[in-house]
């Protein structure tokens, strides 16, 4: 009976010390806790074999730098319908770039 | 007589063993140091800037070598940061944190490659996420509070292209120019990015201005508070293995010069420098471990143009 007893808390033990060591819920995804598609945290690795770069003729990503560049074109272009997924912004708007004035770097606001 | 010496000796083991696990059970979370990340802005600032690419980080399974390539092409200085089994390094650039760079082992056999993740401001974290999965975007990482750094989520678009949202407890950098080494400009890769950007836009409330130009691709750029935060764009037709994806650029003052440290160092040059709208030259290079990243060369007298 005694050692049945002693058994029990032997494997309860054993359950507190697994428990201690796994990561918890309320710690976050730099513990190498990767294991499942919810909680990978940074720990993230892009699938292999993506190819970057290698960007065609007229490909451009970049921010505009200065002036009002929007093409009015598109649709001409590519003879697609006006209706867009996205709202456009107002044609009232000019087409902001980057900040352009790198002064107090602490806070604040620079003027534009 | 025998029984009993054999009972006594097992109840005396029983009794040691227990004594041990135990003392492991008391003492291993005493032991175990939490992780301390550095916060995104030092000093703390009063900022918030909905949709802003804010903070950039690194997961690499060789921490030696990616510090040592960083440093050797931006001049950045890094501090490591060694608790409960994580390596971590905050990069930094003339003091100011640019970046985190995360450890995490990667098997030859696991198919998947390093990258970098891209931390955009949100105000709050949860909101954006329920937003986010209401309009068709996965959970990779669920919300969670990190201290020092503020609450985060990380994210799958519906397209699939993976980015982390952030509620910055020490504040948002400034809208000023990014300085030569420091992240410039965020470009969103995508299938379509007409619908990419309406999901952003309905994230972070960007405003939506059509780029594209005489060819085939579609190019927006997504702006908030008058200032261009990123784009979004078709993926190259001539590329159709390529995966929507986030891609982060560098700003470089000589692009030809960086590349030919670059290419010292033994690196790929995934897109040669070319120019890229008004004159500007961009290139996609990876590091060490194949992360991608770009570079977009921004002189003065860019920033004297927009001032204009």
């Amino acid at each position: 009976m005694k050692t049945r007893i002693w058994r029990w808390i032997v494997i309860a033990l054993l359950v507190a010390v697994s428990s201690s060591c796994a990561v918890s819920g309320g710690g976050y995804g730099y513990n190498g806790n990767y294991g499942t598609s919810m909680d990978i945290g940074v720990g993230y690795y892009e699938p292999f074999g993506g190819s970057y770069g290698g960007w065609g003729p007229g490909y451009n990503v970049g921010p505009f730098r200065g002036g009002d560049h929007r093409s009015d074109s598109f649709n001409m272009h590519r003879g697609r319908s006006l209706q867009r997924a996205f709202r456009p912004a107002p044609s009232s708007h000019s087409m902001p770039s980057i900040p352009s004035r790198g002064a107090n770097r602490n806070g604040g606001h620079p003027s534009r | 007589m025998h029984t009993i010496l054999n009972q006594t000796l097992l109840k005396k083991r029983l009794a040691a063993a227990v004594f041990s696990l135990a003392s492991i059970t008391l003492v291993t979370p005493l032991l175990a140091v939490p992780l301390q990340l550095p916060p995104v802005r030092s000093p703390v600032s009063q900022e918030h800037h909905l949709g802003k690419p804010i903070f950039f980080e690194l997961v690499t399974p060789d921490l030696v070598a990616a510090k040592q390539f960083y440093a050797a092409l931006f001049g950045w200085t890094f501090r490591d940061i060694k608790a409960d089994g994580v390596q971590y390094a905050e990069a930094s650039l003339n003091g100011r944190a640019v970046a985190g760079m995360v450890h995490k082992d990667l098997a030859a056999s696991q198919q998947l490659q390093s990258a970098w993740l891209s931390f955009i401001s949100v105000g709050d974290v949860d909101s954006a996420k329920k937003v986010a999965i209401q309009h068709g975007a996965k959970v990779l990482f669920v919300p969670h509070s990190i201290p020092n750094r503020g609450r985060e989520a990380v994210l799958s678009d519906p397209q699939g292209a993976v980015f982390a949202v952030l509620a910055s407890s020490s504040g948002d950098s400034p809208d000023i120019l990014a300085e030569s080494g420091e992240w410039i400009w965020s470009s969103l890769q995508t299938t379509d990015a007409d619908t990419g950007a309406a999901f952003y836009q309905t994230l972070f409330d960007y405003e939506v201005f059509e780029a594209s130009g005489d060819d085939s691709e579609q190019h927006l750029i997504l702006a908030s508070d008058g200032y261009a935060r990123a784009s979004a764009n078709t993926l190259p037709q001539n590329h159709p293995n390529t995966h929507p994806h986030w891609l982060n650029y560098i700003r470089v003052d000589d692009i030809n010069k960086s590349i030919k440290i670059l290419q010292v160092l033994g690196e790929h040059v995934l897109l040669t420098p070319r120019a890229d709208r008004h004159g500007g030259n961009v290139a996609v290079v990876s590091d060490t471990s194949g992360a991608p990243f770009g570079l977009l060369e921004w002189t003065e007298a860019d920033s004297k143009e927009i001032s204009k």
